[in-house]
This record gives C-alpha cells, sequence and structure tokens, in this order.
C-alpha cells in the first residue's frame, strides 16, 4: 500500500496543476467581476472540442495551436461580458442571483449546444507527448511520470507566471486589482470599469478554452463533462477563498490530491463525495478559504 | 376584503380540480394534469429560497431525489405503508436542508449556490454508488396503478403547500423578515433579526415539500434510478420556470410551471428526436428572461396593471392586494 504513496503525490500534483489554471481565471473574473460564472466547465468543453476538431482537421500537434484557442474564445468571452455585466449592475430585481442565473442559463445553452452538435461520446485528443513518459526504478521504490501530465504541469506553471507577471507588472493588471477592490472609486480614478471587466473575462474564458484542450489531451473530452469541472473549480476557489489567487495553487493540488489518492486506494467514485464533505468542512469552519484571506 | 377574494379564487381552483376526474377520467390526461401539479410544486417550492429570500438554489433536484429514494427504500425494505414513508419523505429532505443549509446559509448567496451544485453532483455519485439506492439500475416498486390516487394525492400535497407558503410568505411575519433578509441583510440584523436562523427556516420550508412530492412521484412512476430522480434536468426546469414566471410570488412560478410544462410536453411529443435542443430552449428561455423581464412575466405583468391608474409607483407584488385602485 505505502509503495504507492509517492506515485499518487507526484499523480496528484500534476493533476491539480491543469486546475491552478482554471481556477486563477475564475478567481480574477470572481474578483472584478463578483459573479460567480457557472458556465466556467461549458468553457472547458467548448475549447476541448475547438482543440479536437482543430487537431482532426489540420493533424498539427494540439499544444502548438492552443494559442489559437485562446484568441477565439478570448474574442466570445470579450463579446458575452457586456451582457452579463448589464445583468450584474442592472437596477431591476436582485443582480447578484440574476447574474448567477444568467450564467446558469449560459450553462445551459453551451451543455446542450455541446450534446446537439458534438453527440454523447467520449473523445481524446492525440497528442506527440501522450505515448512516452519517464520512469524512476530504484528497488522498491518506482515512480512513473507520463509526459504528457507534465507537460501540463509545465503549462499551468507558464501560464500561472504569465499571469502574476500581467496582474502585478502592467497597468492593466494595476486596474484589474483595483477594480476588484472597490468599482467606485477605481472609476474615479479613470479606470473604465466595462473596457477592463471585458479583458478579464476575455482572459478568463481563454484559459478555460486553452485548458479544456489540455485535459482532452490529459484525461478525455465529451459534451457532458462541462458540469465536473465546474465543481472542481468551485472546489478550488473555496478552498482558496474566493478572489485570493495566491492560494489558488495550494487548493488545486490538494483538489489533485484528493482525485489520485480515491484512484488509487479507494473507489474513485466517492472522488466527489470526498470533495462536498471538504468543501463542507472548509464551509463551516474557515469560509473565507484555507487562508482566511477569501470574501 | 381583497384577501377574501384571492382566498375564494384559490379555493374555486381546487374544487374545481377535484372533481377533474370525475368529469374526463382518461389515464393519459389525468398523468398529465398530475405531472403539471408536481412542476407547480417544485417551481413554487424553489421560488421560496430562491425569489423570496434571494438565494439561488443549484440542488433544488437533491430534495426531491431524496424525498424519491427514502419512500423507495422504506416501501420496498422496510415494508412501510405511503402513508407513512410520505412524512418521512419530506422529513428526510427537510434535515439534510438543515445540514446544509446550517454552514453555507450564513455566508453570502455565492458559497450556497456553490455548495447546493456541488451537493447535487455529490448525491448523484452516491445514488449511483450504494447499494440501498440499487446503484445506477434504480429501484423498482410494487406499482399500484390507480391515476386518480396519485392525482388527489399530489394536488392535496401541491395545494396544501401553496396554502402554507401563501399564508407565510404573503400574510405572516415570516414573510417580511425572509424579504428584508433578501433585500438587505445587515439591516435586517440590527433590526434584531437573525438572517441564518430565518434563512435555514426558510430552505427548510422549501425542502419539505420538495421531498414529498418526491415521494408521491417515486410510487406513482414506480421506477426510479439515479438520472431520473436526482438528475440535474429536475433543478433546471424548477429554476426556469420560477425565474420565467417571477420571482419573489407564488402565482408567478406557479404560471411560469405551466407554461414550461406545457411546452415540454408538447415538445417530447412531435420533436422527441431532438431531445437536446430543449436544453438550449430552457437555456435561452432563462437567459432572454433575465436580461429582458427580470420579474418574470406575472411580475411584468403586476408591474404594469399597477403602472396604468397609479402612474409610475412600484411596490413589490403582495397580489391583487390594491384592486381597489
Amino acid at each position: 500500500m505505502l509503495l504507492l504513496l509517492p506515485q499518487a503525490l507526484v499523480d496528484g500534483i500534476m493533476i491539480g496543476g491543469v486546475f491552478i489554471t482554471i481556477a486563477i481565471g475564475f478567481s480574477l473574473a470572481f474578483g472584478v467581476m463578483h459573479i460567480i460564472d457557472l458556465a466556467v466547465g461549458e468553457w472547458i468543453m467548448l475549447g476541448a472540442f475547438l482543440g479536437l476538431y482543430l487537431n482532426q482537421w489540420t493533424n498539427i500537434e494540439p499544444f502548438i495551436f492552443l494559442p489559437v484557442v485562446f484568441v477565439v474564445f478570448g474574442l466570445i468571452g470579450y463579446y458575452v461580458q457586456p451582457v452579463i455585466f448589464r445583468v450584474v449592475s442592472g437596477k431591476k430585481g436582485n443582480p447578484l442571483l440574476m447574474g448567477l442565473v444568467f450564467t446558469f442559463g449560459l450553462a445551459l445553452i453551451f451543455k446542450g449546444a455541446g450534446l446537439t452538435i458534438f453527440g454523447f461520446y467520449s473523445h481524446s485528443i492525440p497528442s506527440v507527448f501522450s505515448k512516452g513518459s519517464f520512469s524512476i526504478e530504484l528497488g522498491n521504490f518506482f515512480l512513473t511520470i507520463p509526459v504528457i501530465r507534465f507537460m501540463g504541469l509545465s503549462y499551468a506553471i507558464i501560464i500561472t507566471i504569465m499571469l502574476q507577471y500581467l496582474l502585478k507588472k502592467t497597468d492593466f493588471g494595476l486596474a484589474a486589482r483595483a477594480l476588484a477592490q472597490n468599482r467606485e472609486a477605481s472609476g474615479l480614478m479613470g479606470i473604465n470599469p466595462k473596457k477592463t471587466s471585458s479583458y478579464v473575462y476575455a482572459i478568463y474564458v481563454g484559459i478555460s478554452a486553452m485548458t479544456g484542450v489540455l485535459i482532452g489531451c490529459i484525461f478525455t473530452l465529451s459534451a457532458q463533462m462541462g458540469f465536473k469541472y465546474t465543481v472542481f473549480s468551485f472546489f478550488v476557489v473555496v478552498l482558496a477563498g474566493m478572489g485570493y489567487m495566491s492560494g489558488v495553487p495550494w487548493a488545486a493540488f490538494l483538489l489533485g490530491l484528493v482525485q489520485s489518492i480515491f484512484l488509487i486506494y479507494f473507489n474513485p467514485g466517492y472522488t466527489l463525495l470526498a470533495l462536498f464533505v471538504i468543501l463542507y468542512g472548509v464551509l463551516l469552519i474557515s469560509p473565507k478559504g484555507l487562508f482566511g484571506r477569501g470574501w | 376584503m381583497m384577501r377574501h377574494r384571492n382566498i375564494l379564487w384559490f379555493i374555486g381552483i381546487f374544487v374545481g380540480l377535484l372533481v377533474v376526474p370525475l368529469i374526463y377520467s382518461d389515464p393519459f390526461f389525468i398523468r398529465i394534469i398530475t405531472e403539471a401539479f408536481m412542476w407547480i410544486g417544485l417551481a413554487i417550492t424553489w421560488d421560496v429560497i430562491g425569489g423570496y429570500a434571494g438565494r439561488v438554489n443549484f440542488g433544488h433536484g437533491v430534495f426531491f431525489g431524496i424525498g424519491a429514494y427514502v419512500t423507495a427504500i422504506l416501501m420496498t425494505k422496510g415494508g412501510w405503508l405511503f402513508t407513512l414513508t410520505l412524512p418521512m419523505a419530506g422529513l428526510g429532505a427537510g434535515l439534510v436542508a438543515l445540514v446544509v443549509g446550517f454552514p453555507t446559509l450564513r455566508l453570502m448567496g455565492a458559497y450556497f449556490a456553490i455548495a447546493m451544485w456541488s451537493l447535487a453532483l455529490a448525491f448523484q455519485q452516491l445514488a449511483l454508488l450504494l447499494n440501498i439506492t440499487g446503484g445506477p439500475d434504480g429501484m423498482r416498486m410494487p406499482a399500484f396503478l390507480n391515476p386518480a390516487f396519485f392525482f388527489y394525492i399530489m394536488l392535496c400535497t401541491v395545494a396544501a403547500s401553496f396554502a402554507l407558503l401563501w399564508y407565510l410568505m404573503e400574510r405572516a411575519p415570516f414573510g417580511l423578515k425572509v424579504g428584508s433578509i433578501r433585500e438587505d441583510e445587515s439591516g435586517a440584523m440590527a433590526l434584531g433579526l437573525n438572517p441564518t436562523k430565518i434563512k435555514i427556516q426558510a430552505f427548510v420550508l422549501s425542502a419539505v415539500p420538495a421531498g414529498m412530492i418526491g415521494g408521491i412521484y417515486a410510487y406513482w412512476i414506480s421506477y426510479i434510478n439515479p438520472a431520473s430522480v436526482l438528475g440535474d434536468i429536475i433543478t433546471d426546469q424548477a429554476i426556469v420556470m420560477a425565474v420565467f414566471g417571477g420571482l419573489g410570488t407564488l402565482i408567478g412560478p406557479a404560471i411560469g410551471a405551466l407554461i414550461v410544462f406545457a411546452f415540454k410536453t408538447l415538445f417530447w411529443a412531435y420533436l422527441s428526436s431532438y431531445q437536446v435542443l430543449y436544453l438550449i430552449i430552457l437555456g435561452a428561455v432563462i437567459a432572454a428572461t433575465v436580461v429582458f423581464l427580470p420579474n418574470g412575466i406575472w411580475g411584468t405583468y403586476l408591474t404594469y396593471r399597477k403602472s396604468k391608474p397609479l402612474g409610475s409607483v412600484i411596490y413589490k407584488s403582495v397580489e391583487g392586494d390594491n384592486e381597489h385602485a
């Protein structure tokens, strides 16, 4: 039993890496727009299918056209955001509630469209990295790291560093952070909240879609997968503390560890249940996330 | 005076529905009407937490499913009578609501939405894995083929829930408390209310009838599986019905339920090969409602009716209260 533990830990970190990117974008969008995007899993699904079709059409390595997916979905996000902005800043009814309901409607549309166009089958995107793996063997101790998962982790680290740079070192990042802190005051300082929110949402949608392609390479993709990844994103974001981005990597690694440990030691079907129990426990004890720094 | 008229309307419709099976007892017709009651029940109970308390519940189907499974397990494994399992179905759903509501309803609405969304998925998985629920094969129950019985029991349950919720939400102080928390939670707290407690009460109030409706559904259809009673589609439809009809009223979700259910029945009868299109239509309806009619069709109608004689005076719809104007 214990022999498999290092393997479980390494697997967990590799899987967790993938969730960092989704949750960072999600956390960013929440911080700036103050709404939970229930369509996050569906963006991942749509991105994954765009990757699949581009791959089938051109036969090019999926890692090469990740930027194309980013640009396509960034544009979609850029044009969807004003509608959400209008709903959330509306005067009628309860804007926050309406924002939730609106993104829920988006999620339903995307899911229905996905099932209609792509069907119910599972696919996977072939990549040159899918076959190989590094292995380490020292007597009783052994480890296997599939190259594709290693690439996934590298991708996650690169995206995270790029986002950190964007947020901490550029004027745009300063504007986005100011907007997240106080909408009115940042407007007085000459920040255009509509434009900045649109860019942030575009970046978030683009990153989610790119990560979808990666998930398609590492695991499988199907039109029904959105719901599951929405829950994973929620889990990571709540554990990290809503809107607190520095906590995201640790929460994502924890999610990966839970998944890999359940896969190796228990019935993987109980993973979602375990995630809910952890989520419930965190909300009960420390609702501001593991670090107490969230909203 | 007006209050009497509302009650008379309610009693009139209720009595009118009571005699329907005596006049026209075609089993298919009765079945459709029974299912329409079921959706009205789910939509109005969702609206208690979603519309009145302003907390979006993305896992309302969980209570329906718990009610169905509690009934099925007690009746097949325990040999209980249906009359005894019905309260147990409500109790089971209420207990789950209490336990889940306690940590999540103290926080801001987004946490509650996330927790219920995850809970729905967790319960689906649980029902698929446990032995007692029969896993993916579901559970089969002794069939009781009496459409009129289910018609009456569904009608009575939904009408009783409607009457109780109407009294609590529109007439009793409880409705005002819930409304004040929706509008301004810290303001309500400053007036000495305990928002968490009231929200949990409202949540349990919305869960118990949903569980009972689930219990009736299980015995009526006599076969349940995780996809049929815990699937996302139940919650999705309840939300669309309530939002489309009009949040924060009871009539609105009931009307929304009737329209969406009628559409669903026609759609599945004539276009069943395009089933997944239904999801797109549901999503488009709810997104369009949020953007163009945030008060739903009933809320828009009320605003329109009020704005004619009273200029632009808009106040929260206590249904039918200012008809003297």
